[in-house]
């Protein structure tokens, strides 16, 4: 049975099989390829590299990015701040994949998240037979990038406790672990790093210490808010998608256009022509949730429609969307369309006539 | 093409305040060594150049030519310290060489008229307006003007986000040599320079110059000892002789104009964009020139500093912060193939390190520190003229400010010294020479800010504090040259400017207005003019608003114009006028509140002023007043809200008491039929006071009566008049309004019952609480 997402490293491994081929620069330690190969499989390239199309997975500042690829090349670790759904993981996914060959030394930061997960736990059935030894010692994600030279991901640092955030620090400063049951200290190989993201509409970055803060380089991934840009980000994200899942339909470019100047224009408070003003909703109206609505309603099409994507697919997509985030926001994407939807042409008008048959609640 | 005889001089392509450029121009002259340097700029400048290069010369130092035939016009040629063409002119001097500007005059610059390109609007010359043209500033020191649009066009397709980005990469921080540094800058230049606006400017510019080089080599010099410093366009054009020497014909013909060198300053070079002038971060390439062009220094200096900077502020961050930011530059600038870290991976690295993401401070405190704020000094043999010798004479007496950056101080006005300041500020003000302006009479942080306040005028003559912000800027140093048209000194030319404006006042209030102006910037003579054109004035003025704000100045001067010991003639001569200008005032007061809403609108500040100078001035007849506007207050003909004015300013002045008030009120609120008549009494009463409504009961059972008496379609019409007259209460005044409410109606009787009744409900939902919490309990003991 086909796995239903690959990770990057697999999922894109002719591309990055032909990076290493073709780069001849001189590498970090541990790195599979040069930074600028890094950057190169990041960004994309506008020639085929060895007969291998070079696709842009992150698409967005470039000058960015080289901060990210920088940073880990640095003795630094790099934390992704931003709104969610802003690509901070898939951000993420794809460097370590490019640096490493492997996404996946991930640990996910949650509330319950322990310092067992961030350095090392036991499996306690061979640890009360055999007493302390290297088969019971259960590794974690970090410790296992540390002792091959990878680059481990933290998901969502801010969620986890600030115990945990603490022994991070020392893993950061030292790159050591110690592992005094075993009397054994595992040091570093060179190459590790540590990429962190932490979503800034949580508890705050803020609220991280000042010691953990200084371990870190900061990069702030923005909000998307060039119309083209965020239609292509999305287009490209549910194409991959469908292909993926193979379900759904292809939704007309019209549609995604409408979708995406809605989003942007409810996020901002105010139309694209400067000349309405909208009530900006609570919840987050983020990039993946517009690429989430628009590849339900290819599948709404598909399973209970006629086939292809109408502005009654893409409406009833977008109630399920809205519903989670309260009745405030579902009155506020009313108004929108009262107010604008109501008076463009084409495919806003039956958005609107959709819609509102959609969302009356 | 004809093959010129300027072929084998040595043409050298600058751009200006390039520092590699003048860097690598400096070992081409070491090894040239010629006889003769022509440089790229006003060739009516050339007498300045040993002044330029003096050693008490300090730049960024700009060229500065004006008009001298008494029409308004200016331009700067700005330098700093590492623009090629002033490294060029100071190697010539110290090695003995002669050197010659070989650009057409200034007086055929400010001939020609323009067109401004879009990107260097005016505002961004901030200060630098005056009388000058701004295009002239910018475009001057520009070479060829092409369309920003096909620079950034450049720039994105050699893969950088800005033009600025890509010539700092391309050609700042590489290590040339000279012969590949000209290669590369002509090859750009020959690709551009065909672009843009006014082509065909810069091409006459191009035959006027191969003219001058041509000149040069008939008088003797051989050209192989020539070097020509020129702007990288013109010397592409040269250097493949595509020249048209019909072009120089259609240059304008000169118009006369002076030279003169004034200071400049770094941020002044920095907001010169574009191609030609552009240099974003003087204060960086400073750096970077003094280091001998290693832009990893200038980085490391640039990060130090802020890093101090941050602490200085109190923010966390430490040396190893500033390490990490500087390998992380330096590491971009790898990732990006350039060879040294420039000021955009300057801004990333401290964004990811020290600012932990953050932008702003970044944007606040990085860019002024590349910036810089330097201002550069002029050799003093440099004849300033009068009146920049008065300012600065003054500034150093006075300690005023000096730099290129904003700085706020208060002065008191009871030191005579500095009520001396104060007149050379005021001064300034009126002479229209951007340095100082007015902040107002309280503490700088007080709210003396939000509250506009007129710098001269009436307010001008009580004060005892005054708040300034001054900052020096070249514009300073500009006008003041170009104000000597007016005069040899500040007070001549105040004199002169205010006796022009005296001639243009049509009003009593205005030649009222032009007296204080003269009499706060001591400007005697025209003070004298002035008054008497107030009395010619007055004797045919029958408008009220003017009278009213004649009578408060005149006023004004009789009971303070002698604090500031300015006054020439005694305070008796402006006694009679004043008492004339009110008496008029008197005379047309009620026919003036007769006419509708736009045309009492000054009228309602004119009553105000009157009874402000009535109850203050021993001089005007109190009573006289008092009886107008008793008479305005029942006159049931005259604009309502003058008349609710009238009433308020009597109550004010306790001339009425609390009963005959609400008399007033009342007969005026009975008028349901008619609302908004009555509403507009009420706003032009409440606008004077409202004070009223807090203290008198019968005032506010009137008006509950009243609003409850109007008819509901009537209502709506009378609505916007009360919305207004109610807007201005504030919440003090609104929450005694609304006791006085509460009391009249005997609400709080009710809300006492409302509350006793709930507060029994309450009592009773607790005991019933009470009972299910012991419940609760209960079964929680069992189940353990």
């Amino acid at each position: 049975m086909p796995e239903i997402r690959l990770p990057a490293e697999r999922k894109y491994e002719r591309e990055l099989r032909a990076l290493i081929d073709s780069d001849k620069g001189p590498r970090p330690p541990g790195w599979s390829m040069t930074p600028r190969a890094v950057e190169t499989y990041v960004m994309g390239a506008k020639e085929a590299i060895d007969g291998v199309d070079i696709t842009p997975k992150y698409i967005g500042d470039r000058a960015l990015v080289q901060v990210a690829i920088a940073t880990l090349a640095s003795d630094r670790a790099l934390l992704l701040t931003g709104e969610p759904g802003t690509a901070k993981s898939w951000l993420s996914e794809h460097l370590a994949a490019a640096i490493s060959g492997t996404s996946g030394l991930i640990v996910q930061g949650t509330a319950g998240t322990s310092e067992e997960q961030i350095k090392y736990g036991w499996n306690y059935a061979l640890l009360l037979a055999e007493g302390p030894t290297q088969k019971a010692l259960v590794p974690s994600p970090i410790l296992r990038a540390m002792r091959e030279g990878k680059v481990a991901r933290l998901e969502e640092v801010t969620r986890t406790s600030s115990e945990v955030q603490d022994s991070l620090i020392s893993i950061l400063s030292e790159k050591q672990i110690a592992i005094p049951e075993l009397g054994e200290i595992v040091s570093a190989e060179r190459g590790f790093s540590i990429i962190a993201t932490a979503n800034t509409r949580d508890r705050g970055v803020n609220e991280m210490s000042a010691a953990l803060k200084r371990r870190f380089n900061f990069v702030q991934i923005p909000v998307v808010d060039d119309l083209e840009q965020e239609i292509e980000i999305v287009r490209k994200r549910e194409a991959e998608l469908r292909s993926d899942y193979e379900v759904g339909v292809a939704p007309p470019d019209e549609l995604a256009r409408v979708l995406v100047t809605m989003f942007q224009e409810l996020r901002k408070g105010l139309t694209k022509d400067g000349k309405t003003k909208v009530k900006p909703p609570q919840g987050v109206l983020s990039t993946a949730e517009a690429i989430s609505v628009l590849f339900q309603s290819g599948i709404l099409a598909q399973s209970f429609g006629s086939g292809s994507v109408t502005a009654g697919d893409l409406a009833r997509a977008l109630s399920g969307a809205l519903a989670k985030e309260g009745e405030e926001d579902a009155k506020s994407v009313r108004e929108y369309l009262e107010t604008v939807a109501k008076t463009r042409p084409g495919a806003w008008k039956e958005l609107y006539g959709a819609t509102k048959a959609a969302i009356r609640s | 093409m004809a093959k010129r005889s300027y072929a084998s001089v040595h043409l050298f392509p600058v751009r200006h305040h390039s520092p590699r450029t003048s860097f690598v121009l400096e070992r081409m002259l070491e090894r040239v060594k010629p006889a003769l340097v022509l440089v790229e700029g006003p060739e009516d400048a050339t007498p300045l150049i040993g002044a330029l290069v003096d050693p008490e010369t300090v730049p960024p130092v700009a060229i500065l030519g004006y008009r001298a035939d008494g029409k308004p016009g200016s331009a700067l040629w700005p330098f700093a310290a590492y623009s090629p063409e002033y490294v060029a002119l100071r190697w010539a001097v110290r090695n003995g060489v002669e050197a010659r500007f070989i650009d057409i005059s200034t007086g055929q610059s400010l001939a020609t008229e323009r067109p401004r390109p879009k990107k260097h609007a005016p505002d961004e010359h901030r200060g630098l307006e005056g009388d000058a043209p701004p295009e002239e500033l910018a475009s001057d020191a520009t070479p060829f003007v092409a369309d920003d649009s096909m620079f950034d066009r450049i720039a994105e397709i050699a893969g950088f986000r800005s033009f600025e980005e890509f010539w700092e990469a391309s050609f700042e921080a590489p290590d040339y040599d000279e012969s590949s540094f000209r290669a590369a800058l002509v090859g750009y230049a020959e690709l551009v320079r065909h672009e843009g606006a006014d082509v065909d400017y810069h091409r006459a510019r191009d035959a006027f110059m191969a003219k001058r080089i041509d000149e040069a080599i008939a008088a003797g010099t051989p050209p192989d000892r020539i070097v020509a410093v020129l702007g990288a366009a013109h010397a592409a054009a040269l250097a493949i002789s595509d020249v048209d020497d019909k072009l120089v014909k259609t240059l304008k013909r000169t118009v006369k104009t002076a030279t003169t060198i004034v200071p400049f300053s770094f941020p002044r070079l920095s907001e010169q964009t574009g191609y030609g002038a552009g240099n974003r971060a003087p204060q960086f390439y400073q750096r970077a020139w003094d280091a001998g062009l290693s832009f990893r220094r200038a980085a490391l200096e640039v990060l130090i500093d802020f890093s101090e900077h941050l602490r200085v502020r109190g923010f966390a961050s430490s040396l190893a912060d500033t390490i990490e930011a500087y390998r992380l530059a330096c590491m971009l600038a790898d990732l990006r193939q350039k060879s040294e870290p420039g000021l955009d991976e300057v801004r990333e690295a401290t964004v990811a390190t020290m600012c932990r993401g953050d932008a702003t401070h970044v944007d606040a405190f990085l860019w002024p520190t590349v910036i810089g704020r330097n201002v550069g000094k002029v050799a003093s043999r440099i004849g300033k003229n009068s009146l920049q010798e008065e300012f600065w004479r003054e500034v150093e007496h006075r300690r005023l400010p000096r730099t290129d950056a904003p700085e706020e101080f208060v002065l008191k006005l009871n030191d005579p010294v500095q009520i001396k300041t104060s007149i050379f500020l005021h001064r300034l003000r009126v002479a229209d020479v951007p340095y100082a302006s007015f902040l107002g009479t309280g503490t700088i942080m007080g709210r003396g800010r939000d509250f506009a306040e007129e710098p001269g005028g009436y307010s001008a003559l009580s004060r005892v504090k005054e708040a300034w912000h001054a900052q020096w800027t070249p514009a300073t140093d500009v006008s003041l040259v170009e104000r000597i048209v007016h005069g040899e000194t500040l007070g001549e030319v105040c004199e002169r400017l205010l006796a022009a404006s005296l001639r243009d006042a049509t009003t009593t209030a205005a030649a009222a207005s032009v007296l204080l102006e003269a009499v706060v910037a001591d400007a005697p003579a025209t003070a004298a003019s002035a008054l008497t054109a107030c009395d010619r004035l007055a004797s045919a003025d029958d408008d009220l608003p003017s009278l009213a704000g004649a009578c408060r100045s005149l006023s004004g001067l009789v009971s303070y114009g002698n604090s500031r010991h300015t006054l020439s003639f005694g305070v008796s001569a402006i006694e009679p006028l004043c008492v004339k200008t009110f008496e008029r005032a008197l005379l047309v007061v009620v026919d003036a509140c007769r006419g509708n809403d736009e045309a009492v609108e000054p009228v309602k500040p004119a009553l105000r002023i009157l009874h402000e100078v009535a109850m203050g001035q021993p001089l005007c007849d109190r009573g006289a007043w008092l009886a107008a506007a008793r008479r305005l207050a029942h006159d049931f003909e005259v604009h309502p809200a003058t008349a609710g004015m009238a009433a308020a300013l009597l109550y004010l002045a306790q001339e009425i008491d609390e009963e005959e008030v609400a008399v007033v009120v009342e007969q005026r609120l009975s008028d349901t039929l008619e609302p908004e008549r009555a509403a507009s009494f009420l706003a032009g009463f409440l606008e004077v006071n409202a004070l009223v409504l807090v203290r008198s009961r019968p005032v506010v059972a009137a008006l509950d009566a009243f609003l409850l008496a109007i008819e509901k379609d009537r209502f709506r019409d009378a609505l916007p008049v009360l919305r207004r007259a109610f807007a201005s209460l504030g919440a003090t005044e609104r929450r005694y309004l609304v006791e006085q409410i509460v009391r009249l109606r005997r609400l709080a009787d009710h809300a006492q019952e409302a509350a006793r009744v709930l507060n029994e409900q309450d009592a009773e939902r607790l005991r019933a609480m009470n009972e299910d919490v012991a419940r609760a309990m209960e079964e929680l003991d069992d189940l353990l």
